[in-house]
């Protein structure tokens, strides 16, 4: 009933957002097969849209970076959060039938991370998992709605079927074959959090955006990859967009040695570098310029970080050394690589000589993907792989990213949100905070 | 060298001289007409090309001129006009771009900043002041593209008209591999381009990389490097032949055009190349053509010059083999005379003097002759008077003596007798002088070193005389001759007896021998009185002498076996100071 519920008002809301006539709404229907074309990997980590329909977490990213209870109910901390217990959520089973023990959910856990666990140690007791660690761990229930720790099951006979090369989850779907990059998810009818109202899901994988888009147009898709750059194209062809806050933050990593070495040089990069300009035009607007690793919308002080540019600082900085060619790499495509060339120029006009090049690079653009729940989660993910910050104070987390950045080793430059697109008959599909997809609840209006 | 020989020549030299200078005038002339004709016709392709290279520039202005005028250009300028949203554009160059096939193409807003670009997508924001050049033609420019390198363009601009700051549009083709590649060119023409990287190209280097044809870069670009380095300095455009492998049929016709920019700048130099090969295989046919006419000229002219020659020097050389037969001493010779010319004059005159010698000859043989007759006449009268003249007064004496007593006559009949005796024995010996000498025996040849004849005729003659003495200077290395060594002995024993006579009481004789060359030079030496000049001439004149009793045969002897041996006789001698008798013989082979 109470998901029925949720149903409804998720409905409700997107009815709002994208402005779907009310009169086209109907009840949601059972059936059908979703077909979802993505750019990269189904199983790709952190974001390939099969993990979260696959796999559960002990929670999950709820809204406005919340986190939801998933295969645990509830959990409570005490000795000033260097102690937390989850107690997990009773008769749910994997989908070879093996039950969610807190056995296998520690064992999951240490797999998962291995020996870099943000913990220091986790042991089962009963239907709970006790975590314990050296160090205040505030923000544990929200790393573990992250994507490192869903919960797969392990040991013997615990893979999923041969065809799918996977390992047993909890999720809403389970693997059922992969044939022709064609990833094929089918319902699990013994959900704990429901049977799913679509029978299966295909997800092709490593598809262009332009396939993607000719597939949409044609019926052959129901969801595809929008990059932010294509975003506002999306729109204007009314296509229906589910758009997430930004998720993602385009930044200039830097080179601390060589040419480099020197940290006014580096801040002297930055200054140089037309933020505006990447946000505006080559993201269409989709985009914020920032000089902060979180957006304003996950920190709220983002704006403290001026991005504007400042060709005179940026040539007093450099102080008249011309350091030899810079090479820069760039870790993907498409808009990337006009950003690439964007900075080239901007670059030349600071007195730098940049060039776009494979190979050793003293500059690396790249997407940082923020994921949360929550500011502690993201800048814990981004700056501390060994374990959670001590602090959840927004002040704290400030100095610490100020602090970060200051080394202008990273130098951040545009907030990009996450986008799909998604045909007239699909509905109640949603983007978590996160930025991935929620399909979970989506179902077809005319099912197949 | 004979004269056949060198008329031959004469003819050959003369012949082949001509042909040649009329072959290399006609090659020469051939050759000048079909460079003059390849002139023409690569003017002729430079000038198609130009044409050629003149659509593709107003295919570039028909395709700005179609995007300023399509209403899509004009929406997105009233949009950009009310919305500023430049944003919107960023990829409107390039679809603009790919919708006309221009490689260039760059939408300025009214403060002349870029738009939308499609050659460099990031340079949105940024100025092209090239835009402010509008004109209704076109115009080459350096474009800068996104990995570093810089193009050369066709551009043309168009400004959208209907607003006071115009949205522009600037765009072109780039003159590259594959802009050669869509020139229509002709059969044996091929197109190159070379594209300077920066600005000025003055002091620049000739990089070979940067000469690229339809199908890349050219495989022999560093032929073309001077005339490509003149037409970036002069601005002007050229013509060469160029070379681009060993064989002349991979020499190529070039004009290099120079590219320049508005302001005149050399940006670029274009290459028309028209291959040579057709030319060059003409001319060789030509030549070949040319050097078989010529070779066969020649080869008849020799064979009429062989022909011609023989007939001229024929009776020159009967004229100089009837010479040299008069100076072997045939003076029987004769030329044969035909024909009315110079030659046959000659040769007319040259059997009358033959014939005249012989006539002549004959005289005076018939003269010494009775000359001979009369001196052996006289020498034997004069050598017979003298003997016989006693033996008249003895014969006489003897008759009267036939009325003295007995013993008176027995006594003057015995002297009478010796003395007939003893004179009729000097005829039997003057008798057999003469017949020595007309009886001159064959020589006998035999090996012998001239040492061992030396010091033979020495040692019979060294105690024959007191008061003479006999010194020898002998060479001590072998001196070996081919004689007869008894006719040789007697020659050198009659020079040593004569030496002897020349002596009166005592003197000198030396007997000498040494190698000369390839002779044996004997030398039989005195200390007498000496001849005179005059006696030397006439010295081996027979019958000549210089003594009281003597026959004057003896020197004749002498040189009559020295020449017998293929040798030489000659005498040196100054009045007072004795004489020299010097034999020279041919040096016997080992």
């Amino acid at each position: 009933m109470l998901r029925r519920l949720a149903i409804s008002c998720i409905a409700t809301a997107l009815v709002a957002v994208l402005g779907t006539p009310a009169g086209a709404r109907t009840r949601p229907q059972y059936g059908g097969t979703l077909r979802v074309e993505t750019e990269g990997d189904a199983w790709q980590k952190p974001s390939g849209p099969a993990r979260r329909l696959v796999y559960d977490g002990l929670t999950s990213p709820g809204a406005a970076g919340t986190v939801r209870p998933a295969l645990a109910t509830g959990w409570t901390s005490d000795n000033a959060d260097h102690r937390w217990l989850f107690k997990l959520r009773p008769g749910v089973r994997f989908h070879d039938g093996n039950a969610v023990t807190s056995v296998a959910v520690v064992s999951a856990l240490m797999a998962d991370c291995g020996s870099a666990c943000p913990w220091t140690a986790v042991r089962a007791t009963g239907t709970s998992v006790i975590f314990t660690s050296d160090k205040s761990m505030p923000d544990l229930p929200a790393l573990l709605a992250g994507d490192q720790f869903l919960i797969v099951e392990t040991g013997a006979g615990s893979t999923g079927p041969a065809s799918t090369g996977t390992s047993s989850g909890t999720g809403p779907f389970e693997p059922a074959s992969f044939d022709h990059g064609v990833l094929t998810l089918k319902a699990n009818e013994t959900c704990w959090s429901g049977r799913p109202f679509l029978d299966a899901i295909e997800i092709a994988g490593r598809r262009s955006f332009a396939d993607q888009w000719n597939d949409l147009a044609a019926g052959r898709a129901d969801v595809v990859d929008v990059p932010a750059e294509n975003l506002r194209a999306a729109q204007q062809q009314h296509l229906s967009v589910l758009v997430s806050q930004p998720v993602d933050t385009l930044a200039l990593e830097l080179s601390d040695t060589g040419a480099l070495a020197n940290p006014n040089v580096r801040t002297a990069i930055g200054l140089a570098i037309d933020r505006a300009a990447l946000a505006n035009v080559i993201y269409q607007k989709q985009g914020q310029p920032t000089a902060a690793l979180l957006p304003q919308a996950m920190s709220g002080y983002a704006f403290l970080f001026p991005s504007a540019r400042d060709l005179n600082k940026a040539h007093q900085l450099r102080g008249g050394v011309t350091p030899p060619a810079l090479n820069l790499r760039v870790e993907g495509g498409g808009a990337m690589q006009l950003a690439a060339q964007r900075i080239v120029l901007n670059l030349r006009e600071a007195g730098f000589n940049a060039q776009i090049g494979p190979g050793h690079a003293d500059l690396v653009l790249h997407r940082i993907w923020l994921e949360g729940p929550g500011p502690e989660a993201a800048l814990d993910r981004v700056l501390n792989a060994a374990g959670p910050t001590a602090d959840t104070d927004p002040a704290n987390l400030y100095e610490e990213e100020r602090s970060f950045l200051a080394r202008a080793t990273i130098i951040p430059l545009v907030s990009l949100p996450r986008a799909v697109a998604i045909s007239g008959r699909i509905h109640d599909a949603d983007m978590r905070s996160d930025g991935t997809l929620d399909l979970s609840n989506a179902w077809m209006e005319h099912g197949r | 060298m004979s004269l056949r020989q060198k008329l031959l020549l004469l003819f050959s030299l003369t012949v082949a001289a001509a042909v040649a200078v009329v072959s290399w005038t006609v090659l020469i002339r051939i050759r000048h007409v079909f460079e003059l004709r390849d002139q023409e016709e690569t003017a002729l392709f430079v000038s198609q090309f130009q044409r050629e290279f003149q659509h593709e520039s107003a295919d570039v202005v028909a395709a700005i001129d179609h995007l300023a005028s399509g209403e899509r250009v004009r929406a997105m300028s009233n949009d950009l006009a009310q919305t500023n949203d430049t944003g919107a554009y960023l990829n409107e160059a390039a679809n603009l771009a790919q919708d006309v096939r221009l490689d260039f193409l760059e939408i300025v807003a009214p403060d002349l900043s870029i738009v939308s670009s499609a050659q460099w997508p990031a340079r949105f924001g940024y100025p092209e002041p090239a835009v402010i050049q509008a004109t209704s033609g076109t115009f080459l420019k350096r474009e800068e593209l996104p990995d570093g390198t810089v193009a050369l363009g066709i551009f043309a601009v168009r400004a959208l008209r209907g607003s006071e700051a115009p949205v522009r549009l600037i765009g072109g083709k780039r003159l590259d591999q594959a802009f050669l590649a869509d020139l229509p060119v002709a059969p044996g023409m091929s197109v190159a381009l070379y594209t300077d990287p920066v600005a000025s190209t003055v002091g620049s280097p000739f990089d070979p990389k940067r000469l690229v044809g339809p199908a890349g870069e050219l495989p022999a670009a560093a032929n073309y490097k001077a005339l490509v380095n003149t037409v970036r300095a002069s601005g002007n455009q050229r013509s060469a032949i160029l070379y681009l492998g060993r064989r002349r049929e991979d020499s190529v016709n070039v004009t290099a055009i120079p590219l320049k920019d508005a302001t005149g700048g050399v940006l670029g130099v274009l290459l028309v190349s028209v291959s040579r090969s057709g030319l060059v295989a003409a001319q060789k046919h030509i030549r070949a053509i040319a050097y078989a006419v010529a070779g066969a000229a020649i080869l008849l002219t020799i064979g009429l010059s062989l022909w011609i020659a023989a007939r001229v020097s024929r009776p020159v050389e009967e004229l100089a083999r009837a010479a040299e037969a008069v100076a072997a001493g045939d003076w029987n010779v004769h030329v044969p005379e035909r024909g009315r010319d110079e030659v046959t004059v000659l040769a007319r005159s040259f059997n009358h003097m033959t014939a005249e010698l012989a006539s002549q000859r004959e005289r005076l043989v018939q003269s010494e002759r009775v000359a001979a007759w009369r001196e052996l006449a006289r020498r034997l009268a004069h050598e017979l008077k003298n003997p016989l003249f006693p033996l008249q007064i003895t014969i006489e004496n003897l008759v009267r003596a036939r009325q003295l007593a007995p013993a008176e006559f027995d006594e003057v009949f015995d002297e009478s007798t010796r003395t007939l005796q003893m004179e009729i024995a000097n005829l039997k010996t003057i008798i057999g002088r003469f017949s020595d000498f007309s009886k001159m025996p064959k020589p006998e040849l035999e090996a012998i070193d001239a040492r061992t004849l030396v010091d033979r005729v020495r040692t019979l003659y060294s105690t024959s005389k007191d008061g003479m003495h006999f010194e020898a200077q002998v060479a001590a290395e072998p001196m070996p001759l081919m004689v007869d060594p008894e006719l040789m002995h007697r020659a050198l024993s009659n020079l040593v007896l004569n030496a002897m006579d020349a002596i009166e009481d005592s003197g000198v004789v030396t007997l000498g021998a040494r190698p000369v060359d390839n002779h044996i030079e004997l030398r039989v030496s005195d200390t007498g009185q000496g001849l005179t000049s005059e006696e030397c001439e006439r010295l081996f004149t027979p019958y000549y002498t210089t003594k009281q009793h003597g026959t004057g045969l003896g020197l004749a002897i002498v040189q009559s076996v020295v020449a017998d041996h293929h040798g030489t006789i000659s005498v040196e001698s100054n009045a007072g100071r004795g004489a020299t008798f010097i034999l020279r013989l041919p040096r016997a082979i080992a």
